[in-house]
C-alpha cells in the first residue's frame, strides 16, 4: 500500500504536476487571452505547419516503415543485422546532430546542396528539409511495431495464396496486410505525434521564418525567450491536448495489434 | 615543529578576533564578475577589454578581478536575467533590453544619466555580401529584388535584428529605398518585400553570420562589426554601407540588485565607466566598433544619411510602430510570401 502509494507520488510529481503546471499558466489569462495567444497569426501559422508536416512525414513513415519491417522479417538478406541497426540509429542520435547532419549533406555549400540549388530545389532550410529530419527522427516507430507481427505471420499463408494464382498485389492486400493494419496505424500515430513535437533537428535544418518554415516548438522558444510566457504556455497547451488525445489512441491500436497475434 | 608555527600564528594574530584581517598585509579578496552581454562584442570583450580591466584593477587596488562571460541574442539575455541570471554587468544591443531589467527592479540607479546615456559603444547596420559582390548589392532597394536571399535574426530574441528592422524602417521613411519618403504604407511595403526575402532567421546576430559564413544566403543585415571581426577570422566576405542606415547604439549599466547581493557593486561600477575609456575604446575599435562619441575610424567607410533611433521618434515609438504584437514588423511579415 505504502509502496503503492510512493510510486503514486513519484510519477505524479514527475508528470502530471508539471502538465497541471503548463495548463495554468495557459489558462491564468483567462481563455480568452489563451485563445488570442493560439489565434495569433504567426502561432496559428506554426501550428497549422507541424501539423500539416508530421501528417507527411506519418504517411511516408507508415509506408516505408511497413516496407522496411516486411524487408527485415521476410528476407535473409546478408546486411540484415546492420540494416536493423541503422534503423534504430535515429533513437540514439541527439535530434539536434541528426539536424546537423541534414544541414552537412543538403547545407548549400555542400556538393549536394549545389547541384538541388541549381535546379531551384531546395532542402535545408526549407519546408523538404524539415519533413526530412521528421523522417529520420521518426524511422524506427513504424518499423519497430510492424515488425513483430509480421515475424508471428505464418508465411505458408502468403505462399499459398501465391501458388493459388493470387497476384503479388492481391496477396499483400488481401493476407498479409489485414493483420498488420493496426500495428501500422499504431506506429503512423506515433510518428505524428513524435512530429509534432519534434524541435532539436527541425530548430537546426529549418530557417524558422514565421508563416513559412517556423514549427509550432520553434515558436514556443521563441516566446520563451521573447518574453511571452503566457503564449509560450497557451501553444504548449495544445501541443500538450493533442498528445493527450493520440497516446490512447496509440495505445489501443497497439493492443489491438497484438491480440491479433494468436 | 609543526607545533612551533602554529603557536606562532596564533600568537601573531590581532587582539580585535580572528574576522579582522590585517589591513596591509593581505591583498584584498579575489573577485568574480558576471558579464552577461550580447554576441557580437564577444571579441572586444573576452579577448581585449575584460584582461585589459583586470590589469587595471589590479594595478589600481591590488584585487584580483576574473570575468564569468555569458553571451547569447540581446533580448534573450535580458530575458535571462530577469529570470535569475545573476549577471552583476549587462552590455546589451539596445536601451529597451536594459529597460527590461530595469523594469523587473534589478537595476536601480537611473543608468542612462551616466555619460553617453549610457552608451558605450557603436556602429553601423550594413550588408554582408559574398566576396566581390557578385549578386552587385548596393543599396536597399537591392535586398528586395525577387532571387535575392537574405539573412536577418528574429526580432523576438535578437537585438541586431531589431536595429536591421528599424534601419530599413528608417531609410524607407527617409526616403532611400526607391520609394517615396514619409509614407508609412510604403515602408510597410518596403519592409515585407525585404521580409520576403528573407532565407534564415537565427537567434542572435552571431548565429545569423554563421549560417552566412556557412554559405546559405547572398546577403545578411548585420552589425558593421561583426563583419570586421568575421573578416579578421579569415572569413571571405565584404560588406556594402547602404545610401541611408542607422546608428547602432549599445547600452551598459550594473545590475545593481545582483552586484549587491555578490558585494561586487564597486568594482562593476568601476568596470561600466572603463567601458568608456580612450583604453577601451581603442580596443572597441580593434574590433570593429565605432566610437561612442566622435567620428569614426578613418579606415571605416562613411555614411551619407546616418540617422538614429531618436531621429524614428525614440525607443518607445520605434516599439509601438513596428515591435508591439500586430505593429508593423508583424503585419509586413504576415502580408509577403
Amino acid at each position: 500500500m505504502l509502496l503503492r502509494l510512493g510510486f503514486g507520488t513519484y510519477v505524479s510529481a514527475l508528470v502530471a504536476a508539471p502538465v497541471l503546471a503548463i495548463l495554468y499558466e495557459a489558462f491564468a489569462g483567462g481563455l480568452p487571452a489563451c485563445i488570442a495567444a493560439i489565434t495569433d497569426p504567426v502561432a496559428k501559422d506554426a501550428l497549422l505547419l507541424s501539423l500539416g508536416l508530421s501528417a507527411v512525414a506519418a504517411v511516408i513513415n507508415g509506408v516505408m516503415g511497413t516496407a522496411i519491417a516486411w524487408g527485415l522479417v521476410r528476407w535473409a538478406l546478408p546486411g540484415r543485422k546492420l540494416l536493423s541497426a541503422l534503423v534504430d540509429l535515429p533513437l540514439a542520435i541527439p535530434t539536434l546532430v541528426a539536424g546537423i547532419l541534414l544541414v552537412a549533406l543538403y547545407g548549400p555549400q555542400t556538393g549536394l546542396g549545389r547541384v538541388l540549388g541549381g535546379w531551384h530545389m531546395d532542402i535545408a532550410f526549407a519546408t523538404p528539409g524539415i519533413v526530412l529530419a521528421l523522417l529520420f527522427v521518426t524511422l524506427p516507430f513504424v518499423v519497430r511495431v510492424v515488425e513483430p507481427v509480421l515475424a508471428e505471420l505464418d508465411p505458408a499463408e502468403e505462399e499459398a495464396a501465391t501458388t493459388m494464382g493470387a497476384s503479388r498485389w492481391l496477396t499483400f492486400r488481401s493476407v498479409l496486410l489485414p493483420p498488420i493494419v493496426p500495428a501500422i496505424a499504431a506506429g503512423t500515430v506515433q510518428v505524428f505525434a513524435r512530429s509534432v513535437a519534434e524541435f532539436g533537428s527541425i530548430a537546426a535544418v529549418s530557417g524558422n521564418i514565421p508563416h513559412h518554415t517556423l514549427t509550432a516548438p520553434v515558436y514556443i522558444l521563441g516566446e520563451v525567450e521573447g518574453g511571452s510566457p503566457g503564449s509560450a504556455a497557451a501553444v504548449s497547451a495544445v501541443l500538450l491536448v493533442l498528445t493527450l488525445i493520440l497516446q490512447p489512441v496509440s495505445r489501443g491500436l497497439v493492443q489491438a495489434a497484438g491480440s491479433r497475434r494468436v | 615543529m609543526i607545533f612551533t608555527v602554529l603557536s606562532l600564528l596564533a600568537c601573531s594574530a590581532p587582539p580585535q578576533g580572528p574576522t579582522a584581517a590585517p589591513a596591509e598585509a593581505a591583498p584584498p579578496a579575489p573577485v568574480v564578475l558576471t558579464l552577461g552581454a550580447y554576441t557580437t562584442p564577444r571579441e572586444a570583450y573576452g579577448k581585449a577589454i575584460l584582461p585589459a580591466f583586470s590589469a587595471e584593477w589590479k594595478k589600481t587596488t591590488g584585487q584580483d578581478v576574473t570575468f564569468k562571460e555569458s553571451y547569447q541574442g540581446s533580448g534573450a539575455q535580458a530575458r535571462a536575467v530577469v529570470e535569475g541570471f545573476e549577471a552583476d554587468v549587462v552590455a546589451l544591443s539596445l536601451d529597451p533590453d536594459v529597460a527590461t531589467i530595469e523594469k523587473a527592479g534589478l537595476i536601480t540607479h537611473p543608468w542612462r544619466d551616466g555619460a553617453h546615456g549610457g552608451m558605450v559603444s557603436s556602429s553601423i547596420v550594413v550588408f554582408a555580401v559574398r566576396p566581390g559582390n557578385p549578386r552587385g548589392i548596393k543599396d536597399w532597394a537591392d535586398l528586395a529584388k525577387p532571387g535575392i536571399e537574405v539573412l536577418t535574426p528574429n526580432v523576438r530574441t535578437s537585438g541586431g535584428a531589431m536595429w536591421n528592422v528599424a534601419a530599413a524602417y528608417g531609410a524607407a521613411t527617409r526616403g532611400h529605398v526607391g520609394l517615396p519618403g514619409q509614407d508609412a504604407p510604403a515602408a510597410e511595403g518596403f519592409l515585407g518585400s525585404l521580409l520576403a526575402r528573407v532565407k534564415v532567421m537565427d537567434k542572435s546576430g552571431r548565429d545569423s553570420m554563421v549560417t552566412f559564413e556557412k554559405g546559405v544566403g547572398d546577403v545578411a543585415i548585420t552589425y558593421e562589426n561583426e563583419v570586421v571581426v568575421a573578416r579578421q577570422d579569415g572569413q571571405q566576405m565584404d560588406y556594402v554601407v547602404p545610401s541611408s542606415t542607422i546608428r547602432i547604439e549599445n547600452p551598459a549599466a550594473v545590475v545593481d540588485v545582483y552586484a549587491k547581493k555578490h558585494g561586487t557593486g564597486k568594482v562593476a561600477a568601476a568596470f561600466v565607466d572603463y567601458l568608456q575609456s580612450a583604453a577601451a575604446q581603442a580596443a572597441f575599435a580593434k574590433y570593429g566598433l565605432r566610437p561612442v562619441e566622435g567620428s569614426a575610424p578613418a579606415e571605416l567607410p562613411p555614411v551619407s544619411d546616418l540617422f538614429t533611433v531618436r531621429d524614428l521618434g525614440g525607443w518607445s515609438v520605434v516599439q509601438s510602430t513596428l515591435f508591439e504584437k500586430g505593429a508593423m514588423y508583424d503585419r509586413a511579415s504576415a502580408g509577403q510570401r
